[in-house]
């Protein structure tokens, strides 16, 4: 036998053994195999996150009352970042440096309700967040690249734009409709003439990205009612939208009571590409320097749909094709078609009109009710990534899983306690991601370690991706969420330092270049900030040392130089109640007047290197 | 006077080419590890230029009181690229010339301009690491960090390295021996 057969069949058999014993012949399904995986894992492994890895989304939790918008991060629930909106918050100098004070517009404090991502096609483009101050009625705009709000506006006419922000499908609009009717221009009128001398004005909002700049583009006068959720339209509906109304008695007081005696109340279906036309059209009224439409006088573009009384939210499914209401008071949600709809128009299916608005035919628009045996107070619906609607229940305290097409009820799971809204991956977009759902409880009460008679607001991470719902994580947040987005994380593009600009007239990048001017009465600094200094006049024998004469008008210019992630710089002058941030490579600007002498110091707040604590300077006022 | 053979000759242009190359790459560099910089922190060096995160170095390096780098600290970088750019010209005719002693002429200058790189930068290094500034708020002992490897100094760990120029010159380098090899 020739020596080789031997070593080769020797290999052959070898190869042979790897081959079968070894080898992955399976189809390699990743995602049956990721699943199978997930079912596995404990509800601790669900929600942990390693250090060195990230979360899979961000949620964007309205902050209510505070004023504010938190970040955190799914399925974690870790609280990432608070960010100031509405109110001063001396942690980032917001509402302290010129542009954040010249927002707040003197106001101090917001209640920021409702927030929305701006879309391109009807999903999210992580590019900017709005959000609504029902305390103050005005509007605002994040920039997601730095997280920081860019221009707040105030919305004339309104009082409480609460269902608000929803944006359009690729943000032509945002609407803000009003909790509150008021007169227009917030005059004077005793309460007996509600019904005629109030209104409930909306406002279409628009957003120039070039500049950064809310702007007021219409409002339409409807009728004194509470407006409350609203959601736009999607694909085939991408043209109109949808908003809850209560309180279609028009009642005056007690409105527990007395704006829950209609059996019915109103969702307002309106079509906002008809609404631009007429105000094109000029078929409008010049009222309080606004291009403002009255229903009665300007028709079209607007109908009203019955609804079960009292209802809260008004939810477009991911396909458009219909849109859901649950009536709070009322134990049913209703689904009703955008394709009846448009057809109950075109056939001028109405039964009578209020103010001048048709009312269509319930029947004629509504595809069926849903009533789950023992739900009560459904308030607010997302979608999943097939479709299916998840509905909070107030009252029952749960989350139900449904579905639209059939009205069955899929699943249903406890939530502690008392949920208000929820929110999904995505869940109000063309493409929800399903996966996740966080049930925003409004009662925290026995959850969390006790901290007094009033306890934090409390957030739930619902696992969509079995079978079952199950409520795998539970995180306190404070006053106080009402509605939230998640955004897959990967669609956020933050930067790391704020790029240098050149043409900035008060930033300065060298320090040689720092320098005081002094015109009249007015001080100007031009300074720098570095670990660990503060460079307000290179030349001087002090650079650090500002002085100024007792009622000198003193401006601050202030650069970062510290082009280096997360090195942010703080800038406080104690007993003037005053203090600015300085992110990365930021110039950030205070005014104030000197009206105390004195001699006080300057520090760093933001903790920024081992010699932090030197980086202190004086401000020294001359009487 | 023996010339150089065809091949040879190929060789020498091809290390002319090298050369002229090597100017559009990093020579060298040095990386800057600590906790609170897991991703590193560059300071790059190309024959005309210094990238890496200059800024952010020397903004930690004024603790120890180190001198900031920076172009205008090193004549050589307004300079140096005449010089390499000369040398690949140099090597140029040399593979067109075709003669032995002007090979060797070039081969000389290659070694003594080599040499003098390798003690200019040696030289830097002991004047930065050592010239420290007496008002220092963290005093620490003159250090020499090493042309290529690593050095620990308070939180950080440095790499130095050769960068893909360098590597070009000493491959231009090697082809540059190879004539004199061959046609012996």
């Amino acid at each position: 036998m020739k020596k080789w057969i031997p070593i080769a069949s020797g290999l052959a058999t070898g190869l042979l053994a790897a081959t079968v014993f070894f080898a992955d012949f399976s189809p390699g399904n990743q995602g049956e195999a990721i699943a199978e995986s997930t079912k596995n894992k404990t509800n601790a492994e669900k929600v942990y996150v390693p250090f060195g890895e990230k979360d899979e989304y961000y949620l964007f939790a309205s902050g209510g009352h505070s004023g504010q918008m938190f970040i955190y991060g799914v399925p974690s629930m870790r609280h990432i970042r608070t960010v100031p909106v509405f109110s001063p918050d001396s942690a980032t100098g917001y509402g302290f440096d010129k542009h954040s004070k010249e927002m707040m517009g003197g106001f101090t404090w917001g209640d920021l309700h409702h927030p929305a991502f701006s879309e391109t096609n009807g999903d999210y483009d992580g590019k900017y967040m709005f959000a609504t101050d029902v305390g103050n009625s005005r509007a605002a705009v994040m920039n997601l690249e730095t997280f920081t709000v860019r221009d707040i506006i105030n919305v004339p006419n309104t009082s409480g734009p609460h269902c608000a922000a929803f944006v359009t499908e690729n943000t032509e609009y945002m609407f803000l409709p009003t909790r509150f009717a008021v007169p227009i221009g917030s005059e004077y009128a005793p309460l007996d003439e509600y019904s005629e001398k109030y209104r409930g004005v909306m406002s279409a909002v628009t957003f120039d990205e070039k500049n950064e700049k809310l702007n007021i583009a219409y409002q339409v006068a409807l009728p004194p009612w509470s407006y409350d959720l609203s959601d736009a339209g999607k694909k085939v509906s991408a043209d109109w939208a949808v908003m809850t109304t209560y309180n279609t008695e028009e009642a005056t007081t007690n409105l527990e009571i007395n704006a829950s005696q209609a059996d019915r109340d109103f969702i307002v279906l309106f079509n906002w590409k008809e609404l631009e036309q007429m105000v094109k059209d000029g078929e409008y009224d010049e009222v309080t320097g606004q291009k403002m439409i009255f229903p009665e006088k300007h028709k079209g573009g607007m109908y009203l749909v019955p609804v079960a009384k009292s209802p809260h939210g008004v939810d477009v499914t991911p396909d458009g094709k219909h849109f859901i209401a649950s009536g709070k008071l009322a134990p049913a949600m209703t689904v009703f078609s955008f394709e009846k709809a448009f057809k109950a128009i075109e056939n001028k299916e109405f039964a009578g009109e209020r103010n001048g608005i048709p009312i269509i035919k319930y029947e004629s628009i509504m595809e069926r009710e849903v009533n789950p045996e023992n739900a009560l107070g459904p308030l607010h619906t997302q979608f999943d990534d097939k479709g299916m609607a998840y509905t909070t229940m107030f009252i029952s305290s749960e989350v139900l899983k449904w579905d639209p097409k059939t009205g069955e009820t899929l699943d249903r799971v406890p939530v502690q306690y008392s949920p208000g809204h929820s929110v999904a991956a995505e869940g109000d977009t063309v493409a929800p991601d399903g996966k996740y759902l966080v049930a925003l409880n409004k009662i925290a009460k026995d959850s969390y370690l006790s901290v007094g008679p009033s306890h934090p607001e409390s957030m739930q991470l619902i696992d969509l991706r079995g079978d079952k719902m199950e409520v795998i994580q539970s995180a306190p947040v404070n006053p106080e969420p009402h509605y939230a987005q998640m955004i897959k994380a990967d669609k956020i593009k933050t930067i790391s330092v704020y790029p240098k600009d050149e043409k900035n007239p008060y930033a300065v990048y060298n320090q040689e270049d720092t320098r005081i001017e002094r015109k009249g009465n007015e001080v100007h600094i031009y300074g720098i900030a570095m670990r660990s200094k503060f460079i307000f006049d290179a030349k001087a024998k002090r650079p650090d040392e500002i002085e100024v004469k007792k009622g000198d008008k003193v401006f601050i210019h202030l650069t970062n130089i510290d082009f280096d992630q997360d090195i942010t710089h703080g800038f406080a002058i104690n007993g003037y109640d005053l203090n600015i941030e300085v992110q990365p490579g930021q110039t950030n600007t205070v005014e104030f007047t000197a009206d105390k002498a004195g001699t006080f110091p300057i520090y760093c707040t933001n903790f920024c290197s081992a010699l932090h604590q030197e980086m202190t300077g004086y401000f020294l006022v001359k009487p | 006077m023996k010339r150089l053979s065809v091949l040879s000759s190929g060789l020498v242009a091809a290390a002319a080419a090298l050369i002229a190359a090597s100017l559009f790459f990093p020579w060298w560099g040095m990386e800057f590890f600590a906790p609170q910089y897991p991703e590193g922190l560059n300071i790059i060096v190309y024959p005309d230029k210094l990238e890496g995160e200059i800024d952010i170095v020397n903004g930690l390096n004024h603790y120890i009181g180190m001198k900031g780098f920076s172009e205008e600290n090193f004549p050589e970088l307004s300079y140096l690229k005449y010089l390499i750019g000369g040398l690949a010209v140099l090597a140029l005719f040399t593979a067109i010339l075709r003669r032995r002693s002007v090979l060797y002429i070039l081969i000389g200058i290659f070694s003594v301009g080599g040499a003098l790189g390798v003690w200019d930068l040696r030289r830097w290094l002991h004047d930065f690491g050592t010239d420290l500034s007496p008002t220092a708020p963290i005093k620490v002992d003159p250090f020499v960090p090493p042309i290529i490897g690593e050095n620990t100094l308070a939180n950080f760990i440095t790499n130095s390295y050769l960068g893909f120029g360098s590597y070009l010159i000493i491959a231009a380098f090697i082809l540059l021996i190879i004539p004199i090899w061959k046609d012996r």
